[in-house]
């Protein structure tokens, strides 16, 4: 669900804001009739190994890890890293190792109580080995010395910023969920705004996370998407509301709705798996998003719903953030404004998981 | 000093309005041009400076190499490094636009990167029409405000964004879209952004880039950083810090900054000698006054103090005045001349006007000083002097009876000598200027005593003639009992004289030199271009085979240019590799222009003068060039002349260049017409056969010309200057002249009662003031013929590093004292005309 | 012979009120007269009009019978430098030239050589009695001598005529006496006519007629008067 940054980070380079570019609908255009771009399609299988890797003749693809750890001192913190690949089909038979085919970028936050607010940091680049890149065949994306990799048997996240730095280790617990039909995800009545997605839930997380000059020994639960596609906004949404939640059963729970400017929902899906057991798609009349207490961000006046109610195949679950204010506000750099932060699934007033939440498009509409 | 002493002082200005003005003109002129100067020079150097700053953005170091580029492997190497931070790739371009002169700075940036290292060059786009990838397109361009302003003067097309830019790649032309703007370039820089790997594309230099700035990681000293990256970096390619980059810019005009400056504070030091010559004039004048007001208790040092305020005022409103007319100058010039004041230094910028505090306060003080400074000694001889003595009437020849000081004159003109021996400071030619300010001193205290022999010459003549040299006994005998009189008119005469003296040879040597050197480069019959500048444009092999192919061409001769860094230290030296053996002769001031290898087997190569001083090489030396990324060694085998280029210029065989480079293009051709074949001819049909190929034909006379025409050009502001101290010079003629009619009417009424007509009064001042001013202007012209010397010898040599064959342009000199001395004695006429009134007769009876 | 016949000055030329009127004067060659008078009556302003330096509103002047009051300002300068003398109260020694130069400066004047004008100069300083010092500069002089050098330049070109304008004015009494007597004594040897405007009865008594200037003309005062 990450194209959304993906799209803001673009701007990045051209200290615009990705909001002027947004109000023409230009990008709607171009996902109803992607140019160049190899349509996604349902009834293609996920390939494994081969699909951990990037798919680099899609137009966008990401690599998201959020997660919940704990110290040594039992302090909980929430973090988030993101590498998305976008293809520009600029330069394709340039002869420079400049040409700028393949860009890379990549956003990285912690959410820290102690802070009061999130702390993020940025990266973009043209790809150009060995310097950034998204690898095929295994998941290997880095800019500089920032990296998500795959090593035999776990991943390996490694981020360093000013203010915060980690260096994570993430042992799956299972194989691969794929999302939606057999990693086919639609996004929209209409089956051309898809996806190819698949999660990889109870990631067990262990490594150092520094914030600011203060480094701590972590553990605790992560959750990976791998999602590629060409088009894929709808033309009338305006924004997404999305959940990732590690099941305390050791369960998993994905669900995402697409929202029009009046707030409608044009689209749910999830999957939703239990324990151990078989991974269930989630059809739109299964999954709904029921705001709930409102939060107005400070700096941008954008009003979030912090706390969400969830009808999730016939429960009724509550969202609650492990702080108010995880708004990713980096108008000074990208531009983008959104909600991205750690919340804790509720059920009867039991917490029964952990995740993550974001929520897009609240201020702007976003551009895909 | 209380206000009726300040009235006693200070009214006497007032009475004396005229020379109080020319004063006051005097130094404002002075204080005007000097201040000029630096205004113009200090915009246009911050300007560049700002440039470089903002090109370099917050980068620590760069790595910059020949003009050509280098590998854009080494980026990789480097942006890997744990001591780099970030690293920002830039492939810049001169690129040469069609139909046009001028060229464009084109940066092939990574937008991604640049962001962090050089945010100032952003490209920023504006509208629709680039699509979200716009910043990346090949053929996308982004213009800084100035240069959107200068390509649409005089062009139809729309240059805004949504527009497109026409640019020479190559031999071809490509039309680039507009997509937005550079907004963080700010007003005064000329420049365009656009991709990295479309500029590599369009301009045929995949692989190949200009620079990398380098951003260091926290915690890394910048020495230990240089001493652990350079082992990385191939032959000829420096790591610099961005002020040693910008410094090496402000360097290459100082020389030429600090001339002018110098020129400026001449036409100060003259005005000075003005205060000198009206005070002193005026001090004579009320030695009555002044010794009534010591006899009624007036102290010693008050009276010092109201002369000098007396001076001081005159240089502080000379010196207000000044600073106003030296921003109208630095106004005027901006918009007519450039910031470079011609010299062509700082190309692609466009600085404004500022108001500049210190400068503005300096120049001041510069004035004020020139006022007290030349009202010292009159104050100081009026000071001294016993009042019951003064009080009586007459007898003012004491105060002229000025000493030969021949002691103090040798010691000055001896000192200038020792000091045109020693090496200039920080490549500037201190000593010689120094000793140019001693040869001044010392030709205006050795005036007395060349009056005296002049006189002495004159008293002969006059002694054998009857009738009118009744004339020319009364001003000789007044001149030889009363040099001093001389002293006071001729010091500016002098001292202007020697300048514009010193100049005209100076020039003249310069212009024949540059002519002569003219020939020797443009020995062939037409010259082919990629274009008129720019790194962008190139001839291929099959160009050259073309041109060589055309009917009625005997012979052709590619040259390739290049700029390599052999020095972290200094400007990069410019690399000309062109046929010699068989070729055009070279300009050579040593060595010879052989081919032949040694028994080493080193090729030769020959260095311009500059280069042989900058980079201290001699004939015989070996000598290292990077060329194609490694160090070749070549055998220094002469030094040519080379006026175009002050950082230095290697030549190197044509052959040897490709061999070692690869690089089988060129920049120009020069090309033989076959005997009885009409250039013009040839050149119809090579542009017949280029038709549409942007390429210049020109032949010798046009660049001649349009080289000449460059030179006379940067030399106009120093003909100005000229001007003005001469305008100086004749002030100091006039004012003295007037002051003394004024002092001398007894004299003149005595002369009347003794038979003399008006006329012949109004001639025997004519006749003064001539003898004064021939005498001052052939001390003038002495003085300027060593000065001329210390400039091409000394000053010119160290400061730009070439030299020059002396040529005394005779005629024009000869022509310039007549005219001078008959200025002088017109000036002296006029400015006595009061003295010539019927009342000046009745002044014999106005002694009580 | 000098002949003044009703010469007339006004202060500000034809309009202005009259300065004097009705003056009239015959003096013989030889002749040496003093002209007294109130200050203020016009004494120095008659003699200017006598030397040409200023023009006269009515009368002639005539000096051996050529009418002077037409001539223009270069005629009579060239008048002047053959036929008149001065001497001035405040000497007026050109400071640059030397003792001897200062004296020829009239022979200069009439374009004679200048060994001749040098001889004849060095024989006039003889005649007043500085005949070792025709070298000297007049800064080294006093007063009486810097008169005598003075006296020697009004006479070295022989002139008909030497106006000499209070020529004791600027020294004390028996300095007076003896440069009186030195320019009286040459006068009379050299058959000049004399004018002598002065203050000092004394020494208007030592020559051989005193006149006095009123407005309304000249008027002879008793010798012993």
């Amino acid at each position: 669900m990450r194209a959304y940054i993906a799209a803001a980070l673009l701007w990045l380079a051209s200290g615009v804001s990705a909001a002027p570019q947004a109000q023409t609908g230009s990008g709607s255009n171009d996902a109803r009739d992607p140019p160049g771009y190899p349509p996604v399609v349902a009834g293609r299988a996920l390939q494994f190994p081969a699909d951990h890797g990037a798919h680099p003749d899609y137009r966008t693809e990401w690599w998201y890890v959020t997660g919940w750890v704990t110290d040594e001192d039992g302090v909980e913190r929430g973090f988030q890293v993101t590498f998305f690949r976008v293809r520009t089909r600029i330069g394709e038979d340039s002869p420079s190792r400049f040409a700028p085919r393949q860009l890379i970028l990549a956003h990285a936050a912690v959410a820290d109580p102690a802070e009061g607010r999130l702390l993020h940091a940025e990266r973009g680049e043209r790809a150009l080995d060995p310097l950034a890149g998204a690898a095929t065949g295994h998941t290997r994306a880095w800019i500089g010395n920032w990296a998500l990799e795959w090593s035999q048997d776990h991943y390996r996240a490694i981020v360093d910023a000013d203010d915060f730095a980690y260096d994570l280790r993430f042992d799956p617990a299972g194989p691969p969920l794929s999302n939606g039909q057999d990693g086919f995800s639609q996004k929209a009545p209409d089956p051309q705004h898809a996806s190819y997605y698949y999660s990889r839930p109870q990631l067990g997380v262990s490594g150092s996370l520094r914030v600011r000059d203060k480094t701590h020994r972590v553990t605790g639960r992560a959750w990976l998407d791998h999602e590629w596609s060409s088009a894929y906004l709808p033309e009338k949404a305006r924004g997404w509301d999305w959940i990732g939640i590690n099941l305390s059963d050791g369960g998993a729970l994905m669900a995402f709705r697409m929202r029009t400017a009046t707030g409608e929902a044009t689209w749910t899906a999830g999957t939703l798996r239990r324990g151990d057991g078989a991974p269930r798609a989630l059809a739109p009349a299964q999954v709904a998003f029921i705001p709930g207490r409102r939060w107005r961000s400070p700096r941008t006046g954008t009003e979030y719903p912090v706390e969400w109610q969830l009808d999730i195949d016939g429960r009724r679950l509550a969202l609650q953030p492990l702080m108010d204010d995880q708004e990713l506000d980096s108008r000074g750099t990208t531009g983008a404004v959104y909600w991205e932060g750690a919340v804790r699934l509720v059920e009867d007033g039991r917490e029964i998981g952990r995740g993550y939440l974001e929520m897009t498009g609240y201020g702007e509409r976003l551009k895909m | 000093m209380n206000a009726g002493l300040r009235h006693v002082f200070l009214a006497s200005l007032a009475r004396r309005r005229l020379a109080t003005a020319l004063s006051l003109l005097a130094i404002a002129l002075g204080v005007a041009l000097g201040l000029a100067v630096q205004l113009i020079h200090g915009a246009a150097l911050d300007e560049f400076g700002r440039g470089m700053r903002l090109v370099a953005g917050e980068a620590d170091l760069q790595v910059m190499g020949p003009r050509t580029g280098f590998d854009d492997a080494l980026y990789v190497v480097l942006a890997q490094r744990p001591e780099v931070a970030d690293a920002s790739p830039i492939l810049e371009v001169e690129a040469s636009l069609p139909q046009r002169d001028d060229i464009l700075r084109v940066f092939g940036v990574d937008a991604l990167r640049v962001r962090r290292v050089q945010p100032a060059l952003m490209p920023v786009p504006e509208g629709e029409a680039g699509g979200e990838f716009g910043i990346f397109a090949a053929d996308a361009v982004f213009l800084s405000p100035a240069a959107q302003a200068a390509l649409a003067l005089g062009e139809d097309t729309d240059v805004g964004t949504g527009g497109t830019l026409a640019v020479l790649a190559g031999p071809r032309e490509e039309h680039l879209r507009i997509l937005g703007s550079v907004p963080g370039a700010g007003r005064g820089q000329r420049l365009a952004v656009m991709d990295i790997a479309a500029a590599q594309q369009l301009f045929d230099q995949v692989g190949r880039i200009t620079r990398i700035d380098l951003r260091l990681a926290q915690g890394v000293d910048r020495d230990a950083a240089i001493e652990r990256l350079r082992p990385l970096l191939p032959a000829g390619v420096e790591l610099l810090a961005p002020e040693a980059a910008a410094s090496q810019v402000a360097g290459l005009s100082r020389a030429y900054r600090v001339n002018l400056t110098m020129l400026a504070a001449i036409a100060l030091l003259t005005g000075g000698f003005l205060v000198f010559s009206t005070q002193l004039l005026s001090v004579v004048r009320r030695r009555q006054e002044l010794a009534f007001l010591r006899a009624l208790g007036l102290d010693r040092r008050t009276l010092l103090r109201g002369l000098l305020a007396e001076g001081a005022v005159l240089g502080l409103v000379g010196g207000l005045v000044g600073v106003a007319l030296g921003y109208v100058l630095s106004g005027l010039a901006f918009s007519i001349v450039g910031a470079d004041l011609g010299a062509g230094y700082f190309e692609g910028v466009e600085p404004g006007l500022r108001f500049e505090p210190l400068a503005t306060a300096a120049y001041l003080v510069l004035g004020v000083a020139a006022g007290v400074g030349g009202a010292w000694l009159p104050a100081r001889e009026a000071s001294r002097v016993a009042p019951a003595r003064a009080l009586r009437a007459g007898d003012d020849v004491e105060v002229w009876r000025a000493r030969p000081r021949w002691s103090a004159a040798l010691a000055s003109l001896g000192l200038a000598l020792l000091l045109c021996l020693l090496p200039p400071l920080g490549g500037v030619p201190v000593f010689g200027y120094a000793a140019i300010a001693l040869i001044l001193v010392g030709s205006v205290l050795v005036l007395p005593a060349v009056v005296r022999l002049a006189m002495r010459c004159v008293g002969g003549v006059g002694s054998v003639g009857g009738g009118r040299s009744v004339l020319l006994r009364l001003a000789h005998a007044r001149l030889a009992a009363a040099p001093g009189q001389v002293l006071v008119a001729g010091a500016g005469v002098v001292a202007s004289v020697a300048l514009a003296a010193a100049m005209a040879i100076m020039v003249s040597s310069f212009r024949t030199s540059v002519d002569d050197w003219l020939s020797d480069v443009l020995p062939a019959d037409l010259y082919l271009r990629a274009s008129s500048s720019g790194t962008s444009a190139f001839l291929t092999p099959e160009v050259i085979a073309g041109v060589a192919a055309t009917p009625g061409v005997s012979s052709v001769q590619p040259v390739r240019y290049d700029t390599l860094r052999l020095d972290e230290a200094q400007f990069p030296v410019t690399l000309i590799a062109r046929p010699v053996a068989e070729g055009a002769a070279v300009p050579l001031v040593e060595g010879d222009a052989e081919s032949v290898r040694g028994a080493d087997g080193l090729p030769p190569a020959w260095v311009s003068e500059a280069m042989a001083d900058l980079f201290r090489v001699a004939v015989g030396d070996t000598l290292s060039l990077p060329l194609g990324g490694a160090p070749h060694r070549f055998r220094v085998a002469g030094v040519w002349r080379d006026y175009a280029r002050q950082h230095g210029a290697v030549l190197v065989e044509l052959a040897d260049y490709r061999a070692l480079t690869n690089d089988s293009r060129s920049n120009n051709v020069a090309i033989r017409v076959a005997p009885g074949v009409q250039a013009e001819a040839v050149a119809a049909a090579l542009q017949a056969q280029f038709d549409g190929r942007n390429f210049e034909l020109a032949a010798p006379g046009d660049i001649r010309s349009k080289t000449l025409a460059v030179f006379d050009r940067t030399f106009l502001v120093t003909y100005l200057m000229e001007a003005v101290a001469i305008l100086i010079g004749l002030f100091g003629v006039s004012t003295s002249f007037a002051a003394l009619a004024t002092a001398r009417r007894k004299e003149f009424g005595m002369l009347r009662h003794l038979g003399l007509t008006r006329r012949d009064i109004g001639r025997l001042l004519a006749l003064e003031g001539a003898l004064g001013a021939a005498v001052g202007v052939a001390v003038g012209l002495a003085a300027g013929g060593a000065v001329a010397l210390v400039l091409v010898e000394v000053v010119n040599r160290q400061s730009f590093h070439w030299s020059m064959d002396i040529r005394v342009p005779l005629a024009a000199l000869a022509a310039f004292a007549v005219a001078l001395v008959l200025l002088a004695a017109v000036a002296a006429r006029l400015s006595g005309y009061q003295a010539m009134r019927q009342a000046a007769v009745l002044a014999v009876r106005e002694d009580f | 012979m000098l002949e003044l016949d009703g010469l007339a000055k006004r202060f500000d030329g034809q309009s202005g009120r009259a300065l004097f009127s009705h003056v009239s004067l015959r003096l013989a060659p030889g002749e040496c007269v003093a002209i007294m008078g109130e200050s203020g009556v016009g004494k120095s302003t008659l003699l200017n009009c006598i030397a040409g330096l200023e023009a006269v509103d009515a009368g002639s002047i005539r000096l051996d019978g050529t009418e002077l009051v037409a001539l223009d300002d270069d005629a009579f300068a060239r008048l002047r430098r053959r036929s008149y003398g001065f001497v001035f109260q405040a000497f007026h020694l050109l400071p640059h030239l030397t003792l001897a130069q200062n004296v020829a400066l009239p022979l200069w004047l009439l374009d004679c050589a200048a060994a001749e004008a040098q001889q004849r100069a060095t024989t006039m300083l003889a005649q007043v009695g500085l005949a070792d010092r025709a070298d000297d500069w007049p800064r080294h002089l006093s007063g009486g001598e810097m008169q005598r050098v003075a006296i020697a330049r009004a006479l070295v070109h022989r002139p008909t005529l030497v106006l000499a304008d209070e020529p004791t004015g600027n020294l004390d009494a028996e300095r007076a006496a003896d440069v009186l007597e030195l320019l009286l004594g040459s006068l009379r040897s050299a058959g000049a006519i004399g004018i002598l405007v002065t203050h000092s009865r004394a020494a208007a008594a030592r020559t051989d007629r005193v006149l006095r200037l009123t407005a309304t003309g000249l008027a002879e005062e008793a010798a012993a008067a």
